[in-house]
């Protein structure tokens, strides 16, 4: 044998035994790609922000719907630190929620390492790990994005992230305590993306609130970088925090003065959540508007009038 | 082989440490038995040391928090040495000597107390004795113990009988009772802010200002309500502006998270938007109950109503905070509160 | 020689290392194997007694909506104008109650599902509210005369890998890669043949042209419980100006606790 013939079947051998170091790779799915999000479900809650005393679908203990109620939307502003508070990990999905979603590779392996998602809401940036980690003790530190790890089951990934920050589970009171865990599971079919997010509160919750939402894959989008920078906005005392006390927020019976709705239905809870509600519900205390007045179309941000419907006119051409 | 550390109160003067006194047997029982006493105030104290985990983990710049039993510890190393913010049990001393040798081969050479709470200065005496004075070059001669001086105060008690008690081992050394007292060390200011009447009239925060890290003692402790020890001068009132003063102190790195670090007496390292969500619920409550006085409600209609109702799932029971609420805005502390420049 | 054998047996044993537990042989052009029916080939049970909890869309859901109210729904002009003349009434003496009850909605109407095999290639969906049923057809083509109904005809498939157009003998051998495509555990169903119908009960309307999406995803929660989520997407040029895309979730129940059957209504 020749130095000729040597050298090829050296470097072809070289090239298996390379190949063969790597083991298998099961291919799963391309998760990564610019998405747009679709609120086609509760679209003025997410879009706009949801009415206060909004507690309809959110299975609410007791304690949490006390301190939704102390909740003041002054909050927001008054208190300084609250004005550039980003949406968690979890929230952050339901709200403003424009995502591009990369995946990192290990340049030994090729194997993947982790997904990174952002969302210029905040600039949240997250990162799912792939490689097996596990969780830090529970006295290290917690962040708006906790920490997540992903295992694939089938075409599906699911990802679990713990160590967050206390936020929303819906942001006009009802708050997500920071013993929470999330399990969400990621399907991806030919240009949609879903995602159901299984929040388990023991603090607010009496049972788990599954919520999923969906993008569509859209190579065009160009995500920003957003920036906050807080500023007294109104002269207040240091250290003040508005509050309702209990009993004394006088804005509860709005959503379901303004909408129809039996009162006891926008107190939340598990027991309204189950088809068997509706044989139970009590009437509403005052009746519906014979039309709709407040978000009547409302898909996009643009398109989310307040006032629209009959008097808004239709909705701008596309 | 250490450089000397300087070190200055405010307004430049020059305070004398204390002298050693006597002690009688008498005081020595009495300062142990009020030790048994804080401690046993503590929930969750173990009795088996032997099971008690030790964690130390790196905070930023020089900083590293100890998380075991009892309260949180903070430990500061560099070229001048160690320096602790509490010290948790004495029979843990030895372990909490190996975890410390484990990042810095120096001497500790201070010791802060945040508070006179038997969990937080348990370990004075065994640490203290390994180490040198933190003024001094040489080694060995036992490590300086700063507190405010009511924690001197609360720990050498008169016994029933007016005697002054005297020296004890793990008796701070160098207490202050300025608004705030300074030493740099490890190439860094570290500041020791008394926040008075707070959890108790001793409290002091320790801010570490090159490594942004602040050591809150039992002033915020995320995972429980706070105990206002109300018995030793701990009132609502200074406890919520001793929060909102972290909260002066504290710069976030990023949209509300990272920057400035937070050791909390109790519970995981922190940032700047946990202790907020801790002061809003403090805050809040207190509102609450100060609407329920203004009504004239008895403290056992007060704590029926239960003005913490919301955070009981987070928190746990709250009728201990709720007493300690209603009797300080009861009964508000004698000691203004102090409005500091920064 | 002693080379070439080494060579031979190396690169053997690194083809079948490379091969993928359970992967398929790579498939070369040639006549399609035979379908498996549905039933055999079904890689997850979704029968059983499923319930909606309902965590989204509450007032859209759980009560009928004002009328006019269209939010989240992204409907064209002619939707909207059309939208103005709803009038449940009106439905009623036409005998048209179940119009918010077809495909292209069912699946939103608070109630439960009762899931089992009608045959071999044959998934039947019942639904408590409005006493639907919906049969998606596996291994199967709508008819040329189907006539439109409120549930139409569903075609079905278990999700198939996803592959790009490329040339697959380009998988033959698998040195640089391998295109075995996703291992999918999902439901695959499009609906035509609708009659027009609403998506929502306050009159949102679809057309007889609409054409229903749905990918069905099975997954277990960390407590154990069994669920699924129902992607829906509602293609309608007329109504739509975009594919209308919701996500509907559903619990396993242990058995038909709460099953009650209810006529379609119109409010």
């Amino acid at each position: 044998m020749t130095f000729r013939t040597k050298l090829p079947i050296t470097t072809i051998s070289i090239f298996t035994f390379a190949f063969a170091l790597t083991g298998p790779v099961f291919a799963q799915v391309d998760l990564t790609g610019e998405w747009a999000p679709a609120y086609h479900e509760d679209g003025p809650e997410r879009l706009p922000g949801p009415e206060l005393g909004d507690y309809m679908g959110i299975p609410i203990n007791d304690n949490a719907r006390l301190r939704a109620d102390s909740y003041d939307a002054d909050r927001i502003s008054v208190v300084t630190e609250y004005q550039c508070r980003p949406h968690s990990a979890d929230y952050g999905m339901r709200g403003l929620g424009d995502l591009r979603v990369t995946r990192q590779i290990d340049p030994t392996t090729q194997q993947l390492v982790a997904f990174h998602t952002y969302m210029p809401a905040w600039g949240s940036v997250r990162t799912i790990w792939m490689d097996g980690r596990p969780h830090p003790a529970d006295y290290m530190p917690h962040t708006w994005q906790g920490f997540s790890t992903g295992v694939w089951d089938g075409n599906m990934l699911v990802v679990t992230t713990t160590h967050l920050k206390a936020n929303y589970l819906r942001r006009n009171g009802i708050s997500s305590s920071d013993k929470r865990t999330v399990t969400e599971y990621w399907t991806r079919h030919r240009n949609y993306l879903t995602v159901v997010e299984y929040v388990d509160d023991p603090v607010m919750l009496t049972e788990p609130l599954v919520r999923s939402q969906n993008w569509t894959l859209d190579p065009g989008q160009e995500t920003h970088r957003m920036f906050c920078e807080y500023a007294p906005e109104v002269p207040a005392e240091v250290g003040s925090v508005p509050n309702h006390l209990p009993g004394a927020n006088p804005f509860l019976h709005e959503v379901a003065d303004w909408y129809g709705l039996p009162y006891e239905a926008t107190r939340g809870g598990a027991k309204t959540i189950y088809p068997e509600y509706k044989l139970s519900m009590p009437q509403p205390e005052q009746p519906a508007p014979a039309h709709c007045e407040r978000f009547c179309v409302c898909s996009v941000l643009l398109d989310c009038n307040l006032h629209g419907g009959a008097l808004g006119g239709p909705p701008p051409a596309r | 082989m250490y450089s000397t550390v300087g070190f200055k109160l405010q307004w430049g003067r020059c305070v004398q440490s204390r002298r050693f006194r006597n002690l009688t047997a008498a005081g020595i029982a009495l300062w142990m038995a009020a030790t048994a006493f804080a401690q046993a105030n503590r929930p969750g104290q173990p009795q088996n040391f032997d099971n008690v985990q030790l964690h130390m983990i790196p905070v930023q710049g020089n900083v590293y928090m100890l998380i075991g039993a009892g309260g949180n510890m903070t430990v500061q190393i560099g070229n001048d040495g160690v320096m602790l913010v509490d010290t948790m049990f004495a029979p843990l001393a030895d372990r909490i000597a190996a975890e410390i040798k484990k990042i810095s081969p120096g001497p500790i050479r201070f010791i802060i107390n945040t508070h006179v709470h038997g969990d937080h200065i348990g370990g004075n005496a065994a640490l203290a004795k390994m180490g040198a004075p933190g003024s001094s070059p040489t080694e060995g001669g036992g490590a300086t113990i700063i507190a405010h001086e009511n924690v001197v105060n609360r720990m050498t008690k008169p016994a029933a009988g007016g005697e002054t008690p005297g020296a004890t081992p793990g008796l701070p050394t160098d207490e202050y009772f300025t608004p705030t007292k300074d030493v740099y060390f490890n190439s860094e200011p570290v500041f020791i802010i008394h926040e008075p009447n707070a959890h108790t009239d001793g409290d002091s925060i320790v801010l570490f200002r090159r490594s942004d890290t602040i050591s809150t003692g039992d002033i915020f402790t995320p995972e429980r309500y706070p105990f206002i020890d109300v018995e030793r001068g701990g009132s609502v009132q200074g406890l919520i502006a001793a929060l909102n003063h972290i909260l002066h102190l504290t710069v976030p790195a990023h949209l509300q998270e990272g920057g400035t670090r937070v050791i909390p007496g109790h519970g995981r390292l922190c940032d700047e938007a946990d202790v907020v969500e801790y002061r809003d619920m403090v805050t809040i409550v207190k509102d609450r109950v100060e609407a329920m006085i203004k009504k004239g409600m008895t403290l056992d209609q007060v704590k029926a109503a239960k003005p913490t109702f919301d955070y009981d799932t987070q928190y746990g029971s709250g009728d201990a905070f709720t007493e300690g609420v209603f009797k300080s805005l009861s009964n508000p502390p004698k000691t203004p509160t102090v409005k500091y420049l920064e | 020689m002693k080379k070439s054998l080494l060579f031979t047996v190396l690169f053997s044993a690194v083809m079948v290392a490379q091969a993928p537990q359970g992967a398929q042989p790579p498939v070369l052009p040639g006549p399609p194997p035979q379908a498996r029916p549905g039933k055999t080939a079904a890689p997850v049970d979704f029968t059983g007694y499923w319930v909606s909890p309902v965590m989204e869309d509450w007032r859209w859901r759980m009560v009928t909506p004002v009328k006019g109210d269209f939010a989240s729904v992204p409907i064209t002009a002619e939707a909207f104008k059309e939208g103005q003349n709803w009038d449940p009434a009106k439905d009623e003496a036409a005998g048209l109650q179940c119009k918010a009850y077809g495909a292209a909605a069912v699946m939103r109407v608070p109630g439960r599902l009762h899931i089992t095999w009608q045959d071999d290639n044959t998934l039947k969906i019942e639904t408590d509210a409005g006493t639907q049923t919906r049969l998606f057809h596996f291994n199967s083509k709508a008819p040329a005369n189907e006539p439109a109904s409120w549930q139409g005809y569903s075609e079905a498939n278990w999700e198939r890998p996803v592959r790009g157009e490329g040339d697959p003998r380009n998988d033959i051998p698998p040195i640089f890669s391998t295109r075995t495509g996703t291992r999918g555990k999902s439901l695959e169903v499009v609906t035509t043949h609708l009659r027009p119908g609403y998506l929502r009960k306050n009159g949102v309307p679809y057309s007889d042209n609409a054409r229903v999406e749905e990918f069905y995803d099975y997954h277990k929660a960390p407590n154990g419980d069994e669920w699924f989520t129902v992607t829906t997407v509602v293609h309608d040029a007329k109504y739509l100006n975009v594919p209308f895309i919701t996500s509907t979730d559903f619990k396993k129940q242990r058995d038909a606790a709460g099953w009650n059957p209810t006529p379609c209504s119109t409010r």
